[in-house]
């Protein structure tokens, strides 16, 4: 993928999300009884990232700059981002212990390709001592 | 009681042996929580409150303060090693001090500083004990049209942090201010951005946001390539396990520039260690001979923002102890701490208890030296942190972020949009946003709005006000020469070039 | 055969169900630490007070386990009121409310839970307030600030908290009163309210009587009025507003105590018996002293009655400020 489209996409997202707080900033009082409302500041800065943000799509579109965007790794970070989101799912089921020690397990064994042995010590080993230093030592909270 | 009878009384105070106990357990607990990120001063003290019924005023106020400047030390340390933010004030070490522990100068980044902590504390210290009544009265003159002039300054050290492409710099700072905008509006009880959820009626945390694009977004990134061994290179050698005589001499302004910087920022209520030590770093960007190499491990990167935030101690405490105003979430514990015990924080509260006070001050400069003396030889100890290997790093960071995190609000909630900020921060790490503006962004947009609106609210909807008011509006002309700096450094370019 | 396993059972069953059944006949105890759930930060007015109660208990001996505070901000209050509310029935965890828990769901369409919605347990502080201006303004009472307000309408400012808050209901109403107007800047931090009146921003501001306390010692402040019934005995010379001339009523920043919901009977009446006694002891008094509270005490049947009528008032008069219902 060339940068070209990268920056055009995520000039594009950003135009989206200006012009929601626009339309949204919009809908609330410009100015109150006793001053600016609660729309006043999002209305300009709103304006000013529509304007910045249609420059950066402008840009990309004229100029497209022949630096690449390296795509490889990004399945890897991706798939490392997915066991992030269904490890707070486990948090929320089976608490922070479970849930780390398999978020461990899958960047070991997956990530790394290291033996899955390996990876269980690593991953009870972590997860036992977040649990000895955190709540016990500290009286902090696990999730 | 003037200053110096009063210092030596503070030493006496401060040198008993009961106090000397508490100041090191204070600044040791301190340095522990400044590592850990998420749990902060605030909750600290707070948590440590029903223990100190049973010490005497003084000790107790010595080893809470402890906590207070100790945690600034700490806050360095997992910025520097790991990108984790260990306190709010830290992510601006996270920029020049990571950078420079993928060098292979860890061990030289955290030793600059702690020096430069040192250094700055003291400073701190120095200040309150000699201008805290005068210059408290100094800081009265500051109200709502100085404070937005001071933070569109702060804003305006965006063009400082902008890299290769301003555009993306300046969206990244507005994508920033729409995130803490998001919440309820404090003066029209109107709820912003809040998709009906409750968690988000009070706002994104600024720990979320930040250890989710430095601290996720790192480990995300370096997920990519199946890398063995070590994750980031151990510091060979004496030179790059501590700062050598050239670092300490590039740092000569640093030094200055983040003692008074952070001092001044500090006495005014309201404005934090956060914006002490972007400003320190613009300031420090703007006079140097090498701007180009600050975000690539420039020495003076670590050390401007480090001393700032250090010296906001000493500066914080000066509104608190001369008027009995809390600057910023730790005074406000400390405030209600005082009160607790009975004591009726105000002006005359310096008068009226000569020993608390200076005993406070004497020890400080003892904490200050006690912090660098666990602190510096520890240096060689931290780096060998970065032996770990990867397997183990990453998830452990990963792990410390999320307890972090949580250990905040306690809501499960937080924790997924941590997760959700580590892709965004991958993502714009791909794509050359940098996050730095982001993180600007999200501190001083609420505390712009506000002050803006106030400010119009003063005037009756007339902005002349900003320019009427003299700190206004020289704040106000500050900023815009910092906009100029990038032009002019062009043209110095472009005459450069046209000299060969 | 088949009849010994089967009533083994119902006897292992009801022996079970006996142990399983709430706390009943000699009244509750709680077992473990009290969580005392606040709704600001550390530091912030409602935590100081239920760290201030929990020292009281320990000292005064009236729980038998430690009361431990729960910070839980946001959304002034809406967060802390929905944390209660989902403990449901939980004996063990009490809340500490101020008056913007009943105003917030007034407001705020994301604060669902109202006060009815949790066990009301006990109503203990009345907080007054001053009205303060600089030592060196030319107002040497409310009516002069009044007057130069009525000539020179929306120029005076004071400073205060949310536009929800008690600071800006008794602007309202001494407005509605007496046809002046002047400007009101929220700022959030108590802190921040009373630097900008020091340093001339503001003119005047509704503040605590503590928090007032140094600063009039200090000579830098001047109170014009009093917002309570009756003097407080820290400021014996001056008048309430009633006795300046504005008949207005003296709205107070309430604090006090709730329950999460559907509880047993004995848990609220454990809890009832338990501030009540609080307020009969020594330290509380002194407490009282120290802060120049007023002593609000109600139990908690009272403390329901006072809700609907408290909120009533409150439509009524947010109605007229011109600042928006959401129910």
């Amino acid at each position: 993928m060339k940068a070209r489209n990268a920056d055009l996409w995520s000039g594009l997202a950003l135009v989206a999300l200006a012009a929601y707080v626009v339309v949204q900033a919009s809908g609330w009082d410009y100015s109150g009884p006793d001053g600016p409302g609660a729309g006043f500041f999002p209305l300009w800065y709103g304006i000013v990232m529509l304007v910045l943000a249609a420059a950066l799509v402008a840009s990309s579109l004229l100029h497209g700059e022949p630096k690449r965007v390296d795509w490889r790794g990004a399945g890897r970070a991706l798939a490392v981002s997915a066991a992030l989101a269904v490890s707070v799912l486990l948090f929320k089921l089976a608490g922070f212990v479970v849930g780390f020690a398999a978020l461990a397990f899958f960047i070991v064994s997956v990530m790394y390709r290291r033996p899955w042995p390996l990876a269980a010590a690593v991953a009870i080993g972590l997860a036992g001592g977040f649990y000895l230093v955190f709540p016990l030592l500290l009286g902090v909270n696990l999730p | 009681m003037d200053i110096l009878t009063g210092l030596m009384h503070g030493f006496a105070v401060a040198l008993q042996p009961a106090n000397l106990l508490w100041c090191f357990v204070g600044v040791l607990l301190g340095t522990v929580v400044g590592v850990m990120p998420g749990l902060g001063p605030p909750a600290t003290i707070a948590m440590l409150l029903p223990l100190t019924f049973l010490m005497n005023p003084a000790g107790a106020m010595i080893m809470l303060a402890g906590i207070y400047y100790g945690a600034k030390y700490g806050g360095s340390t997992t910025s520097i090693l790991l990108n984790v933010p260990g306190e709010s004030a830290s992510v601006v070490t996270c920029l020049d001090g990571y950078a420079m522990a993928r060098k292979g100068r860890a061990g030289a980044a955290l030793g600059i500083a702690a020096i430069a902590s040192f250094v700055a504390g003291t400073v701190g210290v120095v200040g309150l004990m000699l201008v805290a009544p005068p210059l408290a009265k100094v800081a009265l003159a500051f109200s709502a049209p100085e404070y937005f002039s001071l933070m569109a300054l702060g804003l305006a050290m965006v063009v400082l942090l902008a890299g290769r492409s301003m555009l993306k710099a300046l969206l990244a700072m507005l994508v920033g201010l729409w995130i803490s905008g998001i919440g309820t509006d404090p003066f029209s009880t109107t709820s912003r951005f809040t998709f009906g959820r409750l968690e988000l009626l009070s706002g994104i945390d600024f720990v979320v946001v930040a250890i989710g694009v430095f601290a996720l977004g790192e480990v995300l990134a370096c997920m990519e390539t199946r890398a063995e061994g070590q994750a980031l290179p151990v510091p060979r050698g004496l030179r790059n396990l501590l700062p050598t005589v050239q670092d300490l001499k590039d740092c000569r302004f640093a030094f200055v520039n983040g003692s008074v910087l952070g001092f001044l920022i500090g006495v005014l209520p309201g404005a934090g260690s956060t914006i002490a030590s972007f400003i320190s770093y613009g300031v420090e960007k703007a006079v140097s001979r090498r701007p180009e190499e600050f975000g690539k491990g420039a020495v003076e990167g670590v050390a401007a923002p480090e001393g700032a935030n250090n010296s906001e101690t000493g500066g914080a405490l000066v509104p608190l102890l001369t008027l009995g105003i809390p600057g910023s979430g730790t005074t406000a514990v400390l405030l209600a701490a005082l009160v607790l015990w009975g004591f009726k924080p105000g002006p005359l509260f310096i008068s009226e208890n000569p020993g608390l006070f200076w005993g406070l001050v004497a020890s400080m400069y003892i904490g200050n030296v006690m912090l660098l003396v666990l602190n510096l030889p520890l240096v060689p100890l931290f780096a060998q942190v970065l032996r770990t290997p990867g397997y183990v790093l990453y998830p452990l960071i990963l792990g410390i972020s999320i307890v972090g995190v949580y250990s905040v609000s306690g809501s499960l909630f937080d924790v997924s949009l941590v997760v959700a900020f580590g892709l965004l921060g991958y993502v714009m790490r791909k794509l050359d946003y940098p996050a730095a503006p982001l993180i600007l962004g999200l501190v001083l947009g609420g505390g712009m709005e506000r002050a803006l609106r106030q400010s119009l609210m003063m005037s009756q909807g007339d902005l002349a006000i900003l320019v009427t008011r003299p700190i206004c509006a020289a704040l106000l002309a500050a900023a815009v020469l910092i906009l100029f700096v990038p032009l002019f450094n062009k043209l110095n370019a472009w005459r450069l070039q046209a000299l060969e | 055969m088949k009849l010994r396993i089967v009533s083994a059972a119902a006897a292992l069953l009801a022996a079970l169900g006996g142990l399983h059944s709430p706390a009943q006949g000699q009244g509750f105890k709680p077992t473990r630490a009290v969580e005392a759930v606040v709704h600001t930060g550390p530091g912030g007015g409602s935590d100081v007070l239920a760290r201030a109660v929990a020292l009281m208990m320990e000292k005064e001996k009236l729980l038998p386990v430690r009361m431990q505070v729960v910070n839980k901000p946001g959304g002034n209050g809406a967060v802390a009121a929905a944390y209660l509310a989902e403990k449901k029935g939980d004996q063990n965890t009490i809340g500490f409310f101020t008056g913007v828990w009943l105003t917030g769901p007034l407001t705020s369409s994301e604060a669902k839970v109202t006060l009815r919605d949790l066990t009301p347990i006990a109503r203990l502080v009345l907080e007054p307030a001053v009205i303060a201006v600089k030592s060196d303004a030319p107002y040497k009472s409310l009516q002069d600030f009044v007057a130069a307000a009525k000539k020179s309408p929306g120029q005076l400012k004071q400073s205060g908290g949310s536009v929800t808050s008690r600071d800006n209901i008794v602007r309202q109403l001494l407005q509605k009163h007496t046809g002046a107007q002047w400007a009101y800047i929220s700022f959030p931090g108590g802190g921040e309210r009373i630097a900008a009146l020091l340093g001339g921003h503001v003119n005047m501001m509704v503040i605590e009587p503590a928090e007032a306390g140094e600063h009039i010692r200090a000579g830098n402040m001047r109170v014009l009025a009093q917002v309570s019934e009756k003097r407080l005995p820290g400021f014996p010379n001056v008048p309430t507003l009633k006795e300046a001339g504005f008949d207005i009523p003296a709205v107070p920043q309430v604090r006090g105590v709730v329950a999460p919901p559907a509880i047993p009977k004995e848990n609220v009446a454990y809890w009832d018996d338990v501030f009540q006694k609080l307020t009969k002891t020594a330290s509380w008094q002194k407490f009282l002293a120290d802060n120049q509270f007023e002593d609000g005490y109600q139990n908690a049947a009272d403390l329901a009655k006072f809700y609907d009528e408290f909120t009533g008032r409150m439509r009524g008069i947010l109605q007229e400020a011109g600042i928006k219902l959401v129910r």
